[in-house]
């Protein structure tokens, strides 16, 4: 893929700028144009790929460039004569992830831990590519006896006396094994000093190329070896320090052991303390401190992980916040992202009357090249509305973003029951780890990836784009099924993003008589889920058009927030739920917020209670269909079936796995949210594969059984219920729900029962109350009659 | 583990046969299971397929659950018009490569043929403690 872009927003209002950033690597020029996305799914048995062009001043050819990411994440301190002492002492804790790869992996060779080395000048402690501590001094190498152990804790130091040319390098693994051989200093002399370079002092890292005013690259030079693993408690000393004294420097700077007289640890210290960084320090900020006393404090660039494990953990407190100094480490790897940082190719000033709809930036080549950008025009607070706002999943699309499972997880097929298909995105994203992964990938050391950001190409957020996970459209082109739908049956409608709700809360869907769902909203932060219930109890009408929703708990970096709304969302995916990786142990707190992470569900926040329904199953095959139960007939919901025959087969058709019940599948559970009045109008159960499996957080022990052709919760539920003040939810429980919806272009009973649903909900006003005789004490566990046989 | 039956087997034919009865009667759906379609390209009722032969299961889980190196997928190369056959490198940052130039007009089809491949790439045993190797020792995440 030669040609590929991003903008600056997800969500733009009327009458601001949208700022779009083109890679065009090869052709000369590109053709940028809007167009508004209607639909975005090619299968020859929908209605086929609808954009339309919007005639705007963004609109014309452009001249290409080559545009690459510089990913890695690393922390940085510019030049200063302080970080330039002739003798030094350097030392810190790590737990490399990769300190030997393969020779074919995508950043083979020597990683910097703690350098201010570039080209042959300078010092620094690497691990060489065999996995050996190495210490540089100028052109001179020193490195340790053996390779170290992978995921493992090693204090590791280096002293160099400039007067005598002694280079000491120490490395003490923290675990010792039975058959380990014994760890012990190596030395040598290095006749030359370390010579003079300009680079910055670098962590997790080396300095290559200068490269003053690039953007690319904020500490004003190329970095190259970037460190997969953790640092903790990285110090520097203008002097070479004793063995005894680097044991006193663990301390860091540690005002309190010397009367507050001194930096410390000691007074005999304090006078060659240059730096000792602190990573506890500002876990939710991008700034790594420099507890000492020259205040040299880094900048971190790409996002690495905080909030981890230090070498010190005790496994007693699991919240930082609670354990600051158990947690001075952070964990770098070689493909964090956090912003491509590109130059800007165009912008387009969206005019005042722009409608609210989905919009792509299409860029295409007189080559054939092709890239769409997707953006979403949205209403500002204030302006009139319409009755229908359509909330689009962009943390959901964000979780997504650039996922790498089938190329690079062997349970991929095993998830899929197929063989995956990819598409050029795919391959090209398994090439280019600098694009960076999705929050369902783990990072190329193994570890689990835990942000997203949206300051880069999201190649799986495309039209004309199928997912292998369901063969058919996934998230963002799944959703334009729906948008499609709403176009094709005259509805006025208006769109927002999920950052639109998180900070704008109640505001934003108080503007809506009836708010409608993608098809897989699942990754939510907690100021929207707020939202959602506030407006549901005062009245709001919801309709849940999808699967396995509100599962997630993501927040927001505040670090990016002067880039704008929602840039890098965070995931720490705990002890339940279905997940590709898992952070580690004491690692469920979220560096972002401080709050926990993992399932909503965990955190006291029952999915079935958002819209009536949660997450049961999944399964990636093929879909089935819904058919009536008598909970249709009730006079509270008989309404919505007006025009669908009792026996009718409800969606056994669709672009997603052939039907509108499938790929991840909610049921109504009391015990777990369901309000004990929700009706249950119509279900699947009994048609699923043996590729659909109950979630592992339903059950506790390892079981057979759980398919759909044996379990009974293996199954989708249409479910409606009632809210106070004349609200109500409808869950439509299955991500290939919407893909039934453009059916015969829109005639079909899905199409139908969301219709009915739609009209009754969009209507001003409270809804028309319940029968009286609807009114009545119902329990949870006592829901089911069975259960109160004797 | 199950054994995959070998070249010329009446087993070995009973399974490629319905495998490719699953995969022709998927034609058209926007999905695919081993499993027979009542109607061709409608997923209404469905049966046979895994849901009948234990061993084609069995068989097509080992063939599923095979680690990320050397894997065969699938690569969509023209979309909604060609198909072609790759495998994994197993090394990340090193894409799939084509294993060869043949391209098929149907998404389906291509199940069908990374199946036959699998059956003559594939050891007829596996996973059994003759066939133990030093990757055992570490809890490698099917993930991975």
């Amino acid at each position: 893929m030669r040609l590929t872009g991003y903008a600056d927003k997800f969500s733009v209002h009327p009458g601001e700028l949208i700022r779009f950033y083109v890679n065009c690597d090869g052709p000369s020029a590109f053709r940028a144009e809007i167009v508004e996305m209607v639909l975005g799914d090619t299968n020859p048995r929908g209605p086929g790929f609808i954009e339309r062009p919007v005639p705007s001043t963004a609109e014309g050819v452009y001249p290409g460039r080559r545009q690459t990411i510089a990913s890695g994440s690393y922390g940085f301190v510019p030049d200063n004569p302080l970080l330039a002492p002739a003798s030094f002492t350097l030392q810190c804790w790590i737990w490399p992830t990769t300190p030997r790869t393969d020779p074919h992996y995508w950043r083979h060779g020597p990683q910097g831990i703690l350098t201010k080395w570039s080209e042959g000048q300078g010092y620094g402690l690497f691990l060489d590519a065999h996995g050996h501590v190495e210490l540089r001094v100028g052109t001179q190498s020193l490195r340790s006896s053996y390779p170290l152990r992978d995921h493992a804790w090693h204090f590791v130091a280096a002293s160099y006396d400039a007067a005598t040319g002694k280079a000491v390098l120490h490395h003490e693994p923290q675990i010792v094994y039975a058959l380990d051989p014994p760890p012990a200093p190596v030395e040598a002399h290095f006749p030359l000093g370390a010579g003079k370079t300009t680079a910055p002092l670098l962590l997790a890292a080396f300095a290559g190329a200068a490269a003053p005013g690039n953007r690319q690259h904020p500490s004003g030079h190329v970095t190259i070896g970037h460190y997969n693993g953790k640092i903790d408690g990285p110090r520097l000393a203008s002097r070479a320090l004793s063995r005894l004294e680097i044991e006193f420097l663990k301390a860091g700077a540690a005002r309190g052991l010397t009367e507050r007289t001194h930096a410390g640890p000691t007074p005999a210290l304090a006078a060659d303390l240059v730096a000792a960084w602190d990573f506890s320090i500002g876990i939710p900020t991008l700034t790594a401190t420099d507890a000492g006393p020259f205040k040299l404090d880094a900048t971190l660039v790409n996002c690495p992980l905080r909030a981890v494990t230090g070498h010190n953990w005790q496994g007693e407190n699991f919240d930082w916040k609670h354990a600051r100094d158990e947690y001075g480490a952070i964990h770098f790897h070689d493909d964090d992202l956090d912003d491509a940082r590109w130059e800007e190719s165009l912008f387009w000033e969206v005019p005042a009357t722009q409608e609210s709809r989905s919009y792509a930036l299409k860029l295409t080549t007189s080559e054939g090249d092709e890239d769409y950008v997707p953006f979403w025009v949205v209403a500002r607070l204030g302006s009139p509305a319409k009755k229908i706002g359509v909330m689009i999943p962009t943390i959901s699309y964000m979780a997504y973003a650039n996922e790498h499972m089938a190329t690079n997880g062997a349970g991929a097929e095993l998830l899929s029951f197929r063989v995956p298909i990819m598409q050029d995105q795919n391959l090209f994203l398994a090439e280019h780890r600098e694009y960076g992964a999705s929050q369902y990938d783990v990072h190329t050391d193994g570890s689990g990836n835990h942000f997203s950001t949206r300051l880069r190409p999201i190649l799986s957020m495309r039209p004309k784009y199928d997912s292998f996970i369901a063969q058919a459209p996934w998230q963002y082109p799944a959703d334009l099924h729906l948008i499609y739908w709403l176009d094709v049956m005259g509805y006025d409608y208006e769109v927002f993003t999920d950052e639109d709700l998180t900070y704008e809360g109640l505001s934003r869907l108080s503007r809506y008589n009836v708010v409608l769902t993608g098809s897989h909203p699942e990754h939510n932060s907690g100021p929207q889920i707020d939202a959602l219930h506030d407006y549901t109890q005062r009245g709001g009408r919801l309709m849940y058009l999808g699967g396995d929703g509100w599962y997630w708990v993501q927040t927001y970096h505040p670090g990016y927030d002067h880039l704008g709304r929602g840039v890098v969302t965070e995931l720490r995916r705990c002890e339940s739920g279905i997940r590709g990786w898992q952070a580690g142990p004491g690692e469920y707190y979220h560096q972002s917020t401080g709050e926990l992470g993992g399932m909503w569900r965990f955190r006291g926040r029952n999915l079935h209670a958002v819209a009536g329904a949660g997450m049961a199953a999944q399964g990636f095959d093929v879909s089935t269909y819904f058919t009536r139960t008598p909970d249709s007939l009730d006079p509270r919901i008989a309404w919505a079936f007006e025009g669908i025959g009792y026996e009718e087969k409800l969606g056994n058709f669709g672009l997603c796995g052939g039907g509108a019940a499938g790929l991840e599948v909610d049921i109504i559970d009391t015990m777990l949210g369901s309000p004990p009045h929700t009706l249950g109008v119509a279900t699947s159960a009994g048609r699923h594969t043996e590729a659909y499996l109950l979630v592992m957080e339903y059950y506790g022990l390892s079981q057979p059984g759980i398919d759909g052709t044996q379990h009974p919760r293996v199954r989708a539920d249409l479910a409606f219920h009632e809210t106070p003040n004349g609200g109500a939810c409808f869950a439509f429980s299955s991500i290939a729900y919407c893909g039934s919806l453009p059916w015969n272009e829109g005639r079909n009973n899905i199409s139908r029962l969301t219709k009915n649903v739609l009209d009754r909900f969009m209507q001003d006003g409270p809804l028309p109350p319940p029968p009286p005789e609807a009114i009545k004490p119902r329990g949870r566990a006592d829901y089911d009659p069975a259960a109160l046989r004797p | 583990m199950i054994t995959i039956p070998g070249p010329g087997t009446p087993e070995r034919q009973r399974l490629i046969d319905e495998h490719e009865r699953c995969i022709r009667s998927m034609k058209g759906v926007a999905g695919c299971a081993i499993l027979r379609c009542g109607s061709p390209g409608d997923t209404t009722s469905l049966s046979g397929g895994i849901t009948e032969d234990p061993l084609l299961r069995a068989v097509l889980q080992r063939m599923r659950g095979q680690p990320t190196r050397g894997k065969l997928v699938a690569v969509c190369t023209k979309v909604d018009a060609e198909w072609r056959i790759a495998r994994l490198s197993g090394v990340p940052g090193v894409p799939p490569r084509f294993v060869d130039e043949c391209v098929f007009t149907d998404e389906q089809e291509v199940q069908h043929a990374i199946f036959l491949r699998r059956l003559d790439e594939m050891a007829a045993e596996d996973g059994m403690p003759e066939h133990f190797d030093e990757g055992w020792k570490r809890g490698r995440h099917n993930w991975l």
